[in-house]
């Protein structure tokens, strides 16, 4: 909810939420500050007195209208919203369609291994670095995916060196990902995309037998055993290493299936055994092929809010007890609501990252405004392609309808609920999603499965901060070096 | 099959004809949706498979508050919308 206070009330405008006896209150600067329901009432009401010690919280946090630190202010919105100021930074090349794996919640559209009709051929590779680099942003990541992108190796091969010596004249800073099941990796593989500071990420959902049903390689064998070889050789990779090239900890991204419901401890132990220090829990995308099958692996929104808060719980107690493991939405969050810090997600930024963010370049040079509007595309409605690699220039990518639109449906100051919506300040909405799953880029919040997603994760994290002992622990998640 | 026909009246101070059009627009594919304007209300007219005025009127009234947040927040959006673009134009 939104309080717009008559002028002697002196509130400044701001958004509450009220939750076990305590109102939320947030500002679009990114303050935040609880409040007891009598002192919100006192301060509503205009009757809270100067001397009072809850005014000198509230003023110290932007919400007392005479009391503005205007300087303060503008630098902390500025500050959380860098991506406003930058272009798009993320730049993902499906190389190719095909995948050796036939997982269960697969969004990416895969082909079966053999059919290389789907392969980005080396000179639409080429033609997407390029655009990727006339992006204004300084710093840019090249993210390879698929399908399974090891299926088109040479090309993959050929297209990181090209993008390094690219990085060298354009005078840029490159960041360069793999997101691999690792099925195919080999130790030439490997070599090759260590010496050119690719980092690697893979798909984890958990122990083996888990893993190994929601994941399943086409050839028989156990994903989960090529996964877990791949990620412990790039860790000691890792921790063995001497200066350059530099060889990153490789990260892995957990999606959450129904068959993953009774399993939150269970994973996180799975992750916290690898040596991994981060795992990200995802819900699955209602587009694409988990969409037909969401009545087998599927689940609501309340149903991921209470996988996500026991696996978070579960996580700060491992904290507690010394274990160096976090959570990547959380962690985000906290960027937002510590440090005032923009962490570059782009599913929480307003307007959304479509475009202005990120684009997806698909293995024909068709480009969209992100990987899940590329998947859409795959299934026949093209309605957020931005352009072509061979025809269109940055500019028209840039100034294209579908950009446009989503930049203006994204924008929360015109979304109905979010615009009241306490957690405004560190959230986001995403067209496509809205789209495909309520048939309007505008989407209704009220009904809206991500919304509800999200704002289960946001109540999570400010239960779970109001603890003392927890804020101080989740801080350390937040601080640099 | 659009086999369930149902006439309403709606008042058009709650429900403009730009809202009511806008939710027919999402409706297209599951129901035939007619609207007239008259003095002080609107006329619609739907025939679908199944019974989905209430969700209708539901996503009318959504996009009726997104019409009236657009004339209130308008400068602040144009501003944020620009700023986002011309940045990712290169352009300061």
């Amino acid at each position: 909810m939104a309080v717009k206070a008559p002028e002697s009330n002196k509130v400044f405008h701001c958004q509450w939420r009220e939750r076990s006896n305590e109102y939320l209150v947030t500002n679009d600067f990114g303050y935040f500050i609880r409040l007891k329901p009598a002192e919100f009432d006192r301060w509503t009401r205009g009757k809270m007195a100067k001397t009072d010690k809850c005014r000198s919280r509230l003023a110290e946090r932007g919400f007392v209208r005479d009391c503005l630190n205007f300087e303060d202010l503008a630098s902390k919105w500025k500050k959380r919203n860098t991506h406003m100021f930058l272009g798009p930074g993320l730049h993902i090349l499906v190389m190719t369609l095909r995948c050796n794996h036939t997982c269960l919640y697969c969004q990416s559209g895969a082909v079966s291994a053999g059919s290389k009709k789907t392969d980005m051929p080396l000179e639409v590779a080429v033609k997407s670095v390029d655009t990727a680099f006339d992006s204004p942003r300084q710093s840019i990541t090249i993210e390879f995916q698929g399908g399974e992108p090891l299926l088109n190796w040479e090309v993959l091969k050929q297209t990181v060196k090209y993008a390094r010596e690219k990085e060298k004249r354009a005078g840029k800073e490159l960041k360069l990902a793999l997101v691999s099941n690792f099925a195919l990796m080999d130790k030439a593989k490997a070599d090759d995309l260590m010496s050119n500071e690719v980092s690697m990420c893979t798909s984890l959902d958990g122990p083996r037998r888990l893993h190994n049903r929601n994941r399943r390689w086409r050839a028989g064998a156990s994903s989960y055993d090529v996964t877990v070889k791949w990620i412990k050789e790039f860790q000691k990779q890792h921790d063995s290493q001497s200066g350059r090239p530099r060889i990153f900890k490789p990260s892995a991204l957990l999606t959450v299936s129904k068959y993953s419901m009774a399993y939150p401890s269970q994973i996180v132990d799975e992750y916290c055994r690898l040596g991994l220090d981060t795992i990200f829990i995802r819900p699955l995308s209602m587009i694409g092929y988990a969409a037909k099958l969401w009545d087998k692996i599927g689940y609501t929104p309340k149903e991921f809010v209470g996988f996500y808060r026991d696996a978070l719980n579960y996580i700060v107690e491992l904290n507690r007890k010394g274990r160096n493991i976090k959570e990547k939405t959380c962690q985000m969050i906290l960027e937002k609501l510590f440090n005032f810090e923009d962490p570059g997600y782009l599913d929480l930024m307003c307007p959304c990252g479509a475009s202005i963010g990120q684009l997806a370049y698909n293995y024909d040079g068709a480009i969209y405004t992100c990987d899940e509007a590329r998947m859409l595309g795959w299934e026949g409605d093209g309605l957020f392609k931005v352009g072509n690699v061979s025809e269109d220039s940055y500019r028209h990518i840039m100034l294209n309808a579908a950009t446009k639109a989503c930049v203006v449906s994204s924008n929360l100051e015109q979304q109905p609920m979010c615009h009241r919506c306490a957690y405004k300040p560190y959230c986001g909405v995403c067209p496509v999603h809205n789209y495909a799953s309520q048939k309007s880029i505008w989407g209704n919040m009220t009904a809206n499965s991500r919304c509800e997603i999200f704002m289960g994760i946001f109540d999570a994290v400010f239960d779970i901060l109001k603890k003392p002992s927890n804020e101080a622990l989740l801080r350390k998640w937040t601080a640099k070096g | 099959m659009r086999n369930k026909k149902i006439t309403e009246e709606v008042d058009s101070s709650l429900y403009s004809g730009e809202a009511l059009n806008l939710a027919a627009s999402i409706f297209y594919d599951e129901a035939e949706i007619k609207i007239t304007a008259k003095s002080g209300y609107n006329k619609i007219d739907v025939g679908a498979a199944g019974n989905i005025f209430g969700e209708f009127l539901n996503e009318a009234l959504n996009q009726q508050c997104r019409i009236d947040l657009a004339k209130k927040n308008s400068n602040i959006s144009r501003i944020i919308v620009t700023r986002a673009l011309l940045s990712a134009l290169g352009e300061k």
